[in-house]
């Protein structure tokens, strides 16, 4: 038997695997975050940073479950919204979704960068429109379900937690 | 009967796969990469500044000692600040903390330009050599064009033969070990004829089923009649 065919197709299918890995997704984007920005002030505003600190982190590992991967959030913000392009992985690969919040609630949801093979669903408005005027309940927790979409469960679960995290973000910004 | 508890206790674990972050962990071990057939390439250079070291291979940094991820590019410069240290891939600025912990990854809307050619330190701060020209900031959040002249580049060092090959091993490329388990549930592991076995036992364990089934029923059957 030669090399090639002790291999097969499963090597060629890690190859390039490999290949993706080393290549960082694009995904499907749908709007440059950039572009998002400008969309709901205008211009694009100077950034600014939210410092994670441990009682962050503490109350952000609740929403993710996991560690959030960096110490600084960046985000745009006036006197009444806020902007926050977060990343969550709904499977295997990232969501970059955009949150406009003001006054506490969830103005409007835009998925920007999809990059998983399925579960693309919850880009559409019929989706994303469960979030509007959510905000944080008492307890801190989201303040209603989010209805899920058949074969996207993960990616459901996904914009459920960056949603719980940009509200929380949003509170701890303007403290 | 091993190939069936193979089979059996893969095809369980790939299916809490996605909740136990299957995709996100890699086996690294040199025999495993031969046996994929993966090349595994090794560094050829070094990124040094202040206490900071860098050496990158396979899509993994090697950073101050410490794996820092999986699926990385490669970098094109290492800087260290007053409390921070920088480093810059061609679409993407990481900023860590001197422990070396992510403060933030900036990347193509965060940045001046990209891709990044260059990354350099000046008194002012981050100094960045983009397809749209030089840039520095103070804090990585607002960007302005530089004429600045004493800026020190970021540049790699050769590394020797030795020092290639102790990177090397610890840069070994891995394999998800969702990929292994699905490798090892559909046979495709053991290479092309993998699969057909799988089917063969398969067919085999739908045999032993029936025929079970048969040799269960049919005296019974037998016994009714009479």
């Amino acid at each position: 038997m030669t090399a090639g065919g002790r291999y097969g197709h499963a090597l060629f299918a890690v190859a390039l695997g490999l290949c993706a890995a080393v290549m960082p997704a694009r995904g499907d984007v749908y709007q440059e975050p950039e572009a998002f920005i400008a969309e709901v002030f205008g211009s694009k505003p100077a950034p600014k940073v939210l410092w994670l600190t441990q009682d962050i982190q503490a109350q952000a590992v609740a929403i993710l479950s996991h560690p959030p991967v960096q110490l600084r959030q960046r985000y745009w913000s006036d006197a009444h919204k806020s902007v926050w392009i977060l990343e969550e992985v709904g499977k295997e690969e990232f969501i970059t979704a955009g949150f406009v919040v003001a006054d506490g609630r969830i103005e409007h949801v835009r998925v920007l960068v999809y990059r998983e093979s399925r579960g693309g669903e919850v880009r559409y408005p019929a989706f994303l429109r469960q979030f509007r005027n959510s905000k944080l309940a008492p307890d801190n927790t989201l303040d209603r379900s989010i209805d899920g979409i058949a074969g996207a469960t993960l990616s459901v679960g996904a914009m459920e937690r960056m949603a719980w995290l940009a509200l929380f973000f949003d509170r701890m910004s303007r403290q | 009967m091993l190939f069936f508890l193979i089979l059996a206790v893969t095809g369980l674990i790939l299916n809490h796969g996605a909740g136990l972050g299957l995709d996100g962990r890699y086996v690294h071990a040199g025999w495993l990469a031969r046996w994929y057939g993966i090349q595994s390439e090794p560094p050829r250079e070094a990124f040094r500044s202040g206490h900071h070291v860098l050496v990158a291979a396979n899509g993994r940094w090697l950073l101050d000692g410490k794996i820092s991820g999986e699926r990385l590019p490669q970098p094109v410069g290492l800087i260290e600040l007053a409390d921070i240290f920088v480093v810059a891939s061609e679409t993407a600025l990481y900023l860590f903390r001197e422990d070396g912990e992510l403060i933030e990854k900036l990347e193509r809307g965060a940045l001046p330009g990209v891709p990044v050619r260059a990354l350099g330190s000046s008194a002012r701060g981050i100094v960045l050599r983009t397809a749209s020209g030089v840039f520095a900031s103070a804090d990585a959040l607002s960007w302005r064009p530089s004429t600045q002249r004493s800026v020190l580049w970021s540049a790699p060092a050769e590394l020797s033969v030795s020092q290639r090959r102790v990177y090397e091993e610890a840069l070994t490329p891995g394999v998800s070990v969702q990929q292994l388990l699905l490798d090892l549930h559909s046979g495709r592991f053991a290479g092309r004829y993998g699969p057909v076995f799988v089917d063969l036992l398969a067919l085999l364990l739908a045999a032993v089923s029936l025929t079970g089934a048969w040799l269960f029923l049919v005296p019974r059957l037998h016994r009714g009649r009479h």
